[in-house]
C-alpha cells in the first residue's frame, strides 16, 4: 500500500490571458513522499503553471478554470489568503531558476533567512538565528556562520541557490517545488545542488516537485517524469522506463534531441516545426502536426491516455504499434 | 584538424593576454596570460564557470576592453595596440562579431526584424537602401529565416527565431570572425541542435571562423573541432575535442565532464554521494 500522496493534482486546467486561451489542459499528477517528480517540455508547455497553480500564485491574467489541487489531502482551491500563508510557511516550499532576483540585495543573505524562519516557525531572534545558521550549514554552505553575514552581490549562484533552498526548507515542508532550480548553474555547481535535493530527500522524506527541458537532469534526480507537450501531459512514468522505452513520439524526439551525455560527436537532430500556440484549437493529437508517424486517426478526436503498462500512461492511440516501439 | 592548423596564419591570435578590471584596490585580475589562436572555418568552444572569464576574453577580442598586457591580434591587426579612433573603426568595421546568450535582452524591442539585422551596416554608412535591404534578405535566409519575418519585432517570434535573428544580424556585416557567448542557453533542446547546426553550416559554407563560449559541454560535443577550457582567468586546457571529451588531462575539466548530466551514465542517485 503505498503513502498518501503529499500533493494531488486533478484535471488541472488553467486559462491564459482573462480566460482567452487554455494553457493546462487536464493536468492529473501526485507526489507521494520522498518522491521526486521531474516535469520536462518545452517552454509554454504548462509546467510552470501548473507548479504556479499547487503554490496559488497564478500570475495575473491566468485563472484555474477546472479540477482541483489537493495537499495532504485539502484541497486548495478554496484555501483563503491566510491559509496560503501559512501553506507556505510550513506545507510547500518553492525555489526558482534565478537565486538573486528573489533575494533582497542589501539585506544579508542570513537576516533573510532569519526572518524567514521568525515568521513560519515562529522563534525568537536569537533561536532563528542559531536555526539559519544551522540550516545554513544543512544545505552545503561552507562557513555558515561568515556567509550568513554576506549580501546576496558577495555570493556565486550556486551559493545563492542553497540560500534560496535554505528559505525553502526553513519551515519544514512537506513538498519542494523547484521550477528550473538548476538551469541556470553551472554543471559542476547543478551536480552540487541535484546532490543536495537528494540528500533533503533522504534525510527529511521530503518530496519534490521538479521541473526542467533537460531531461538528462530529469534522469539524474528524478523517481519518475511528466513530459508535457501543448498544456498536456502526453507521457508519464517511472523515469527509467521512460528513458529506456519511451512511447509517445514526443518523448521519443525529447531523447533524440537531448544531451544525451556521450561527449561523442554526434548529428544534431531537431524535433521538426513549432509547437501550437497556447490555446490553439486543435482537434486530436495536438504533436499531430509535428509527428513522423501520425495517422488520420490521430485528428479525428480527443486522445486520452492509457496506462501501457503499471505506471507507465501515454496519451497516443498508437502506443502499441510496433513500428513505434522500434524507433 | 591537421589541415586547418597548417593553414598559413591564424585569423585571430591572443598571446599572453591579461586583462585587469576595476581600478585601485578594486581591480580585480580576470584574465591571465591566456594564449588562443583560431584559424578559418574552425569552431573552437570555450568553455568555464561562471566567472572564469570567458565573456571578458570575448570582449577584449572585440575590443570593447582594453587588455593589461598581452596582443590580440585579428587578420593581422594588432587589436590591442589601437587607438581611441582606429579602436572605434576597428569595432564598426564589424571584423569581429559578438551573438549573445538572451535575445529577448539583446535585440532592440521596439525594431523591427529588418531595422534590427540592418543597424549595423546603417551605422557604418555610405549605403543606399536598397542594397541594405538586399544584404538584410541574403543574411536572414543564410539563418533558414524567411522574408516575411522582417515588419516582426522580437516579440513576436519565437525564442529559436529570435536567436536566429542575432546571429543574421552578426553575419549582415560581413565579419571575419563570430563569437558567440551561450547562444544556446535560453533554448530548449530542439531549437539548441537547430542553432548548432546552422553554425556548423556557416562554418562549412562561409569558412567563418566561430568561436562558442559555453558552460556546458554537451552542447559544444556535436559541433567544436577545438575545445579550450577556463579556469580563473587561465586557458587551463586546449585542444582537439574529441581529445578534450575523452580523456581530459587537467582536473577542472575532469571534473566538468564527470558533473555534465546524462542519459547513460550511472545516475546521481547511484553513484557515490557525497555534498562537495
Amino acid at each position: 500500500m503505498p503513502p498518501d500522496p503529499v500533493l494531488t493534482i486533478d484535471d488541472l486546467r488553467v486559462t491564459v490571458h482573462h480566460g482567452a486561451a487554455e494553457a493546462v489542459r487536464g493536468v492529473s499528477l501526485s507526489v507521494a513522499p520522498g518522491e521526486i517528480v521531474g516535469l520536462v517540455g518545452e517552454s509554454g508547455s504548462g509546467k510552470t503553471l501548473t507548479c504556479r497553480a499547487a503554490l496559488g500564485v497564478v500570475p495575473a491574467g491566468c485563472d484555474i478554470s477546472g479540477g482541483s489541487v489537493s495537499f495532504l489531502g485539502e484541497d486548495l482551491g478554496c484555501l483563503s489568503g491566510k491559509e496560503w500563508e501559512r501553506l507556505h510557511g510550513s506545507g510547500i516550499g518553492a525555489v526558482f531558476q534565478d537565486p538573486a532576483s528573489y533575494l533582497n540585495p542589501v539585506l544579508t543573505v542570513g537576516s533573510q533567512l532569519t526572518e524567514a524562519l521568525r515568521v513560519k516557525k515562529r522563534l525568537s531572534r536569537r533561536a532563528a538565528r542559531e536555526r539559519a545558521i544551522e540550516l545554513m550549514g544543512a544545505v552545503g554552505l561552507r562557513e555558515p556562520a561568515r556567509v550568513y553575514h554576506q549580501i546576496p552581490a558577495e555570493l556565486s549562484g550556486g551559493m545563492l541557490q542553497r540560500v534560496m533552498i535554505a528559505i525553502a526548507i526553513s519551515g519544514d515542508p512537506r513538498l519542494l517545488i523547484a521550477d528550473e532550480a538548476t538551469s541556470a548553474l553551472d554543471v559542476t555547481i547543478q551536480a552540487e545542488i541535484l546532490t543536495l535535493l537528494l540528500r533533503l530527500r533522504d534525510e527529511r522524506g521530503l518530496a519534490v516537485l521538479f521541473v526542467s527541458h533537460d531531461l538528462a537532469v530529469i534522469r539524474e534526480l528524478c523517481d519518475s517524469v511528466a513530459v508535457f507537450y501543448a498544456g498536456e501531459i502526453v507521457e508519464s512514468g517511472p523515469v527509467d522506463e521512460i528513458i529506456a522505452r519511451p512511447r509517445h513520439p514526443y518523448t521519443q524526439g525529447l531523447l533524440r534531441v537531448a544531451s544525451a551525455g556521450d561527449l561523442g560527436r554526434r548529428a544534431l537532430e531537431v524535433i521538426p516545426g513549432q509547437p501550437p500556440a497556447v490555446g490553439a484549437p486543435i482537434a486530436g493529437c495536438r504533436f499531430a502536426d509535428r509527428c513522423p508517424v501520425a495517422a488520420d486517426a490521430c485528428r479525428a478526436g480527443e486522445i486520452a491516455s492509457s496506462e501501457i503498462r503499471a505506471g507507465h500512461t501515454v496519451r497516443c492511440i498508437r502506443a502499441h504499434d510496433a513500428e513505434l516501439v522500434a524507433s | 584538424m591537421t589541415a586547418l592548423r597548417d593553414a598559413p596564419a591564424p585569423l585571430l591570435e591572443v598571446t599572453s593576454l591579461d586583462v585587469v578590471l576595476g581600478h585601485g584596490w578594486r581591480a580585480h585580475r580576470v584574465l591571465s596570460g591566456v594564449d588562443l589562436a583560431i584559424w578559418p572555418g574552425q569552431i573552437v568552444g570555450l568553455v568555464g564557470e561562471t566567472g572564469s572569464g570567458k565573456t571578458t576574453l570575448a570582449r577584449a577580442i572585440v575590443g570593447l576592453v582594453k587588455p593589461r598586457a598581452g596582443h590580440i591580434a585579428v587578420a593581422g591587426t594588432d587589436v590591442s595596440r589601437l587607438g581611441r579612433r582606429a579602436l572605434r573603426a576597428h569595432r564598426r568595421a564589424g571584423h569581429v562579431q559578438l551573438v549573445f546568450q538572451d535575445p529577448l535582452r539583446s535585440l532592440d524591442p521596439d525594431l523591427t526584424v529588418a531595422g534590427i539585422v540592418a543597424e549595423g551596416l546603417v551605422i557604418r554608412g555610405g549605403r543606399p537602401a536598397a542594397e541594405i535591404r538586399s544584404r538584410v534578405v541574403a543574411a536572414l535566409s543564410q539563418v533558414g529565416l524567411d522574408e516575411a519575418l522582417l515588419s516582426r519585432t522580437p516579440g513576436q517570434i519565437s525564442g529559436g527565431q529570435r536567436q536566429r535573428v542575432s546571429i543574421a544580424r552578426a553575419l549582415a556585416v560581413v565579419p571575419r570572425l563570430l563569437i558567440c557567448d551561450e547562444p544556446v542557453s535560453a533554448l530548449d533542446a530542439s531549437n539548441r541542435n537547430y542553432v548548432l547546426r546552422l553554425l556548423d553550416e556557416l562554418r562549412t559554407s562561409l569558412g567563418l571562423p566561430i568561436v562558442i563560449i559555453s558552460h556546458d559541454l554537451s552542447s559544444l560535443a556535436g559541433i567544436a573541432d577545438r575545445v579550450a577550457v577556463m579556469y580563473r582567468g587561465e586557458i587551463v586546457e586546449d585542444g582537439p575535442a574529441s581529445q578534450v571529451f575523452t580523456a581530459p588531462a587537467h582536473p577542472y575539466t575532469q571534473r566538468l565532464i564527470a558533473s555534465a548530466p546524462s542519459l547513460s551514465k550511472p545516475r546521481l542517485s547511484r553513484r557515490d554521494r557525497k555534498d562537495q
